[in-house]
C-alpha cells in the first residue's frame, strides 16, 4: 500500500510539474517564458528534423569522437604509467596540473591554434576529457591488491593475460567513474565549443536564438541539451552496470553482511 | 612526501617547461603558440596591473560564494527532503533526471534575464553545485543507522537534537564528499560564465585576449587558472579531512 503510494509519487510529481509548467504558461506573455506549448512546438519546428542533420548530429559526433578517442588515450597512457611507476612519478605534477585546469579554458587555445572548425572542438573535447579517465586508471591501477599481482605471477600469466583479465578488472570500477566524468566533462566542452565563435551545433543554435531574442527558439534548445545530457549519462551507467555486474553485485553483499 | 618523489615532479615540471619552450621556438604555428618566457613574462607584466589582481579576486569570490550559497541552500534541502520518504520519492525522478545536466545548458537564459554580470555568474555556480549537494545530503540523511536513531529517541532526544547529534554527524561525509566535488566544480562554472557568457572576471580575459589575439597573455590566464584549480583542490581535500578527521574512514588512515 505505502510502496504504491510511493511509485504514484515518483511518476506522478514530474508529471504534475510539467502539467502545471504548461497550463500557467499558456497565456504568458513575459518576454523570458513563453508558454511551454509554443516552445514545443518550436521545438518540433527546429531539431525534428530540419536542424537534425545539419547541427544536432554534428554536435553528437564530436561528443562521440572526442569522448572515444579521450577514452582510449586515456586508459591506455594511464596502463602505460601505472606499468612504469618511475617515469609516473616524473609526469605526475604535471598531468595533475592540466586536471586542473578548468576545461573550458582549452577552448579559446585550441580556438587560437586551429581555429574555429570541427577539428578544433574535438582537439578540445579530447584533451579536456582525457585527465579524468587518465588519473582514475593511474589510481585504479596503483590500488590493485598487490596479492593478485603475486597470484598473476606465479601463475606466469602472460603480459597481455595479466593486463586483460586481472589488472583490468581490478581497475575496472575506478576506470568506470574517471570516463563518467570524462563523459560529462566531455559534453560542456562540447557545448562550450560551439558557443564561441561563428559555428554550428546545438550549443551555437541555442546562443544565437538567444543573442537574436528568438527566445523559444533558446528554449528549444536548452531542453534539447538537457535531455541528451540526461541520455548520454544514462546510456554510460547502462554500459558501466551491464560490464560491472560482478562488482556492483559484490558490493551489495558485503554491504548486506 | 618523499623527497625523491619531489625532485622527479620538479625534473618533471622542468622538463614539460623545456618541451615547451623548444616547440614553441620552432615557430609551427606562429605567434598562436607562445613560449614559456613569452608567456610569463607577459603575466609578469598583467600581474603589475590592479584589473589582473581584480579578475582573480572576482573569480575566486564568485566561486566561492555561489559554492557557499548553494552548500547552504543544498544541505538544508538535502535535510527536509531526505527526512521523509515520501517527499524523497517524489522528488526523486526529477533530482536524478536533473543532476546529470551540466549548468552550461542555462547559460543562455540566465544571460537573457540577468545580462553578462556577476549575479548571473553566481547565479550560474549556485545552480551548478547545488544538485550534487542536495542529493549527496539526501543519501547521507538516508543512510543513518536505524538503531542509533532509535537508541536516541529512546533517550528522550527531541527531533531537533536527533537531526544535530545522529543525523547530521552520520550524513557528514557524504556532504564532506559533495563539497570536494563541487569546490573545483564552481571555479570551472565561474570560467564558463566569464568566457561564454561575459561575466567578470578570469573568464571573460581569457575572451578577451584570445580575440584581441594576445596569446602569452591567454596562456598566462590560463597558468593561474589551473594553478587556482589546484589550490581549490587541494583546499576541499584539506577541509574534507580536518572537518571528518574523527570518522572510522579517516581514523584508519591514521593508524
Amino acid at each position: 500500500m505505502r510502496k504504491t503510494l510511493y511509485v504514484l509519487l515518483g511518476v506522478g510529481t514530474p508529471v504534475v510539474l510539467l502539467a502545471a509548467w504548461f497550463v500557467a504558461s499558456a497565456g504568458s506573455t513575459n518576454t523570458f517564458f513563453p508558454p511551454l506549448s509554443y516552445i514545443l512546438e518550436r521545438f518540433q519546428e527546429l531539431w525534428l528534423f530540419a536542424h537534425f542533420s545539419s547541427d544536432i548530429l554534428v554536435s553528437l559526433l564530436n561528443l562521440v569522437i572526442g569522448f572515444a578517442l579521450a577514452a582510449v588515450i586515456g586508459v591506455g597512457l594511464g596502463f602505460v604509467l601505472a606499468m612504469l611507476p618511475k617515469v609516473g612519478g616524473y609526469v605526475d605534477p604535471v598531468i595533475h596540473f592540466f586536471r586542473s585546469i578548468p576545461p573550458v579554458a582549452l577552448v579559446p587555445i585550441f580556438v587560437s591554434l586551429i581555429g574555429f572548425g570541427i577539428e578544433m572542438r574535438i582537439a578540445s573535447i579530447t584533451l579536456a576529457a582525457v585527465f579524468p579517465t587518465l588519473i582514475a586508471t593511474v589510481d585504479g591501477l596503483r590500488g590493485v591488491d598487490s596479492t593478485l599481482k603475486d597470484v598473476s605471477a606465479v601463475y606466469r600469466l602472460s603480459t597481455g593475460e595479466k593486463i586483460i583479465r586481472v589488472f583490468l578488472p581490478a581497475a575496472g570500477p575506478h576506470i568506470a567513474s574517471g570516463l563518467q566524468v570524462s563523459l560529462q566533462t566531455a559534453f560542456v566542452v562540447m557545448i562550450a565549443s560551439e558557443m564561441l565563435g561563428p559555428s554550428q551545433g546545438i550549443g551555437a543554435m541555442t546562443l544565437l536564438a538567444q543573442q537574436s531574442f528568438m527566445i523559444a527558439d533558446m528554449w528549444s534548445g536548452i531542453i534539447l541539451l538537457g535531455v541528451i545530457g540526461f541520455i548520454a549519462n544514462m546510456l554510460f551507467e547502462l554500459g558501466r552496470r551491464r560490464l560491472l555486474a560482478w562488482y556492483i553485485g559484490s558490493r551489495r553483499l558485503a554491504r548486506a553482511q | 612526501m618523499k623527497p625523491a618523489q619531489l625532485t622527479r615532479g620538479a625534473i618533471g615540471v622542468l622538463g614539460a617547461l623545456v618541451l615547451w619552450q623548444l616547440v614553441s621556438s620552432a615557430h609551427l604555428a606562429g605567434d598562436a603558440f607562445p613560449s614559456p618566457v613569452a608567456t610569463l613574462s607577459a603575466l609578469a607584466a598583467d600581474a603589475s596591473g590592479a584589473s589582473f589582481w581584480s579578475a582573480v579576486g572576482e573569480t575566486v569570490g564568485v566561486a566561492l560564494l555561489g559554492l557557499l550559497g548553494s552548500a547552504a541552500a543544498g544541505i538544508l534541502a538535502g535535510i527536509v527532503i531526505g527526512s521523509s520518504p515520501a517527499v524523497r520519492y517524489a522528488t526523486l525522478a526529477l533530482l536524478e533526471f536533473l543532476k546529470p545536466i551540466p549548468p552550461i545548458v542555462i547559460l543562455p537564459l540566465l544571460v537573457l534575464i540577468l545580462g553578462p554580470t556577476a549575479r548571473m555568474s553566481w547565479l550560474l555556480v549556485f545552480i551548478g553545485c547545488l544538485l550534487p549537494i542536495i542529493t549527496q545530503t539526501i543519501a547521507g540523511v538516508h543512510d543513518t543507522d536505524p538503531v542509533a536513531r532509535d537508541t536516541a529517541r529512546s533517550y528522550g532526544m527531541g527531533r531537533t537534537e536527533i537531526l544535530f547529534r545522529v543525523v547530521l554527524p552520520s550524513a557528514m561525509p557524504f556532504i564532506g564528499t559533495a563539497m570536494r566535488v563541487a569546490a573545483p566544480v564552481a571555479l570551472i562554472v565561474t570560467v564558463v560564465a566569464g568566457l561564454l557568457g561575459g561575466g567578470p572576471g578570469l573568464g571573460q580575459g581569457l575572451y578577451l585576449a584570445q580575440s584581441s589575439g594576445n596569446y602569452p597573455s591567454l596562456y598566462g590566464q590560463v597558468l593561474v587558472l589551473g594553478i587556482l584549480g589546484l589550490i581549490f583542490i587541494g583546499l576541499a581535500r584539506a577541509g574534507e579531512r580536518r572537518l571528518l578527521h574523527w570518522h572510522p574512514s579517516y581514523r584508519e588512515a591514521a593508524v
